[in-house]
């Protein structure tokens, strides 16, 4: 009796192991879309509930958070603020010089031009992946609102991830903090091109990879999207969206070129309201 | 533990609610910037309570249901949570729990090869970036307060699992001792 018992035991172990492991195969054979797709919709309006119900006790929680960060935050904010005004006096005459130059040369890559082609869509985060490796979030628009998979997500603060799937009512957004993410993006001032890739395990530090050791960067510079375009491919990301400030910037030994490192604008472990750019001159 | 469909039933309004807890709200709220996983501390408690094959169908059950509504790879979470799941249950048929801070420490134990465990499925998946340091503060704070969940979650799963539950101790009262001649 006991034998059949533990043999029943080590069957059913072995069946939900190798269950495991199909699903994963499945996973990457890309034919599981369909099964998430539908659980994910059935789940939706209870995510949606669950969200709304427990605001107020996230805020309560984040109340206390917030309060033991606020206290270091603010004399750095003080110092950034001095060098923010010195910085928009400036950005106030870039922007005459830029309006000029605008109408000398036209380019697709104009960001006011890319943008009006977006049609930004509203929603709200319902769910968050709960383990350090992966870093990706659940709205509460979807393929009904127009959203579609590879749409661009931003925060009021900056540019926060891209659609990775999309259901009727909700969708999933890969963070740019997800190891799988990979942003195109210049520096400013300058232009320097680089690619921005995550630092697992770390929300508040991004790195841009790939920049010429010749080039100057430093601390305090803002990058934000280049959005390429190039033999009819182009990029995920509209050009232009902020995507965070360079804090320090180091050559890699051995190679020709710079490792720059970043903090991203948008608060990625409280992001509440997001917007997806649906549409767009990539479409 | 004696699965009946009433006890199923239950078992499985506890993994959806445990789910949707920890998406809507744990994942979502971070102290000293780290959020807590509340997920291997409830499979480790069904697994406590009901035994190997509990822990490991919940676990798997969970896992399916994180990856299914993130759209993770399907079977990385699955993997991960039913090994926890068979551990922890495996550990209640061999020892009886005598304190009541054996749950806790298990469930914390157990937290912290649960999130090792996401790390190396992710490992074998390929992680296309530098992993930062900071990963392993991130998952030493999620067992610690994993320590802190596991009292409500494995003292609740108890409650609400009670009719279910084998070796409930019984509360029986002592008889006063007959005094001959009072």
């Amino acid at each position: 009796m006991y034998r059949k018992q533990v043999r029943r035991r080590r069957a059913v172990l072995t069946l939900l192991i190798l269950g495991s492991f199909g699903l994963l195969t499945i996973t990457y054979g890309q034919s599981s879309g369909g099964v998430q797709r539908s659980v994910s919709t059935l789940f939706s309006p209870l995510q949606t509930v669950a969200d709304r119900a427990l605001k107020p006790a996230r805020d309560l929680v984040d109340w206390f958070d917030k309060t033991f960060d606020a206290r270091g935050e603010n004399s750095r904010l003080k110092s950034e603020l001095v060098g923010a005004r010195r910085e928009a006096v400036a950005g106030q005459e870039a922007l005459q010089e830029n309006a000029q130059l605008r109408k000398l040369v036209e380019l697709d890559r104009d960001p006011a031009l890319a943008e009006s082609a977006y049609k930004p869509v509203t929603g709200r985060v319902i769910a968050r992946s709960p383990t350090v490796w992966s870093s990706t979030v659940g709205v509460d628009v979807g393929s009904g609102d127009g959203v579609k998979v590879d749409d661009p997500v931003i925060s009021g603060d900056g540019l926060v991830g891209v659609v990775a799937s999309t259901q009727g009512g909700s969708s999933q957004v890969t963070l740019i903090t997800d190891h799988t993410s990979a942003v195109s993006a210049k520096v400013l001032p300058g232009g320097v091109q680089g690619v921005i890739r995550p630092d697992v395990g770390d929300p508040e530090d991004l790195i841009l990879d790939f920049i010429d050791s010749t080039k100057d960067v430093h601390g305090g510079q803002a990058v934000v999207t280049s959005g390429w375009r190039a033999q009819g491919l182009a990029s995920l990301f509209p050009p232009g969206l902020p995507v965070g400030e360079v804090t320090s910037a180091s050559i890699v030994e051995q190679e020709a070129s710079q490792q720059v490192h970043l903090r991203p604008y948008a608060e990625m472990a409280n992001l509440d309201l997001v917007q997806v750019l649906t549409g767009g001159s990539r479409q | 533990m004696i699965v009946t469909p009433k006890i199923f039933a239950r078992l499985a309004a506890i993994a959806i609610l445990s789910v949707l807890l920890q998406l809507s709200f744990f994942s979502r709220v971070e102290l000293l910037h780290t959020s807590a996983d509340i997920l291997p501390a409830v499979v480790v408690s069904l697994g406590l309570l009901g035994g190997s094959m509990t822990g490991a169908v919940a676990g798997f059950s969970v896992g399916f249901l994180v990856d299914c509504l993130l759209v993770a790879p399907l079977g990385g979470s699955s993997l991960v949570l039913l090994g926890v799941g068979y551990l922890a249950g495996l550990f209640r048929e061999r020892f009886d729990i005598h304190s009541p801070l054996v749950p806790p420490l298990i469930c914390m134990a157990l937290t912290l090869l649960a999130e090792l465990g996401f790390g190396a499925v992710q490992a074998m998946l390929g992680i296309d970036a530098p992993v930062s340091a900071l990963v392993i503060r991130d998952i030493l704070l999620k067992s610690i307060y994993a320590f802190f969940c596991a009292w409500p979650i494995y003292f609740g799963l108890r409650w609400a699992l009670r009719p279910a539950l084998v070796e409930e101790p019984k509360v029986t009262r002592r008889r006063q001792p007959t005094v001959l001649g009072a």
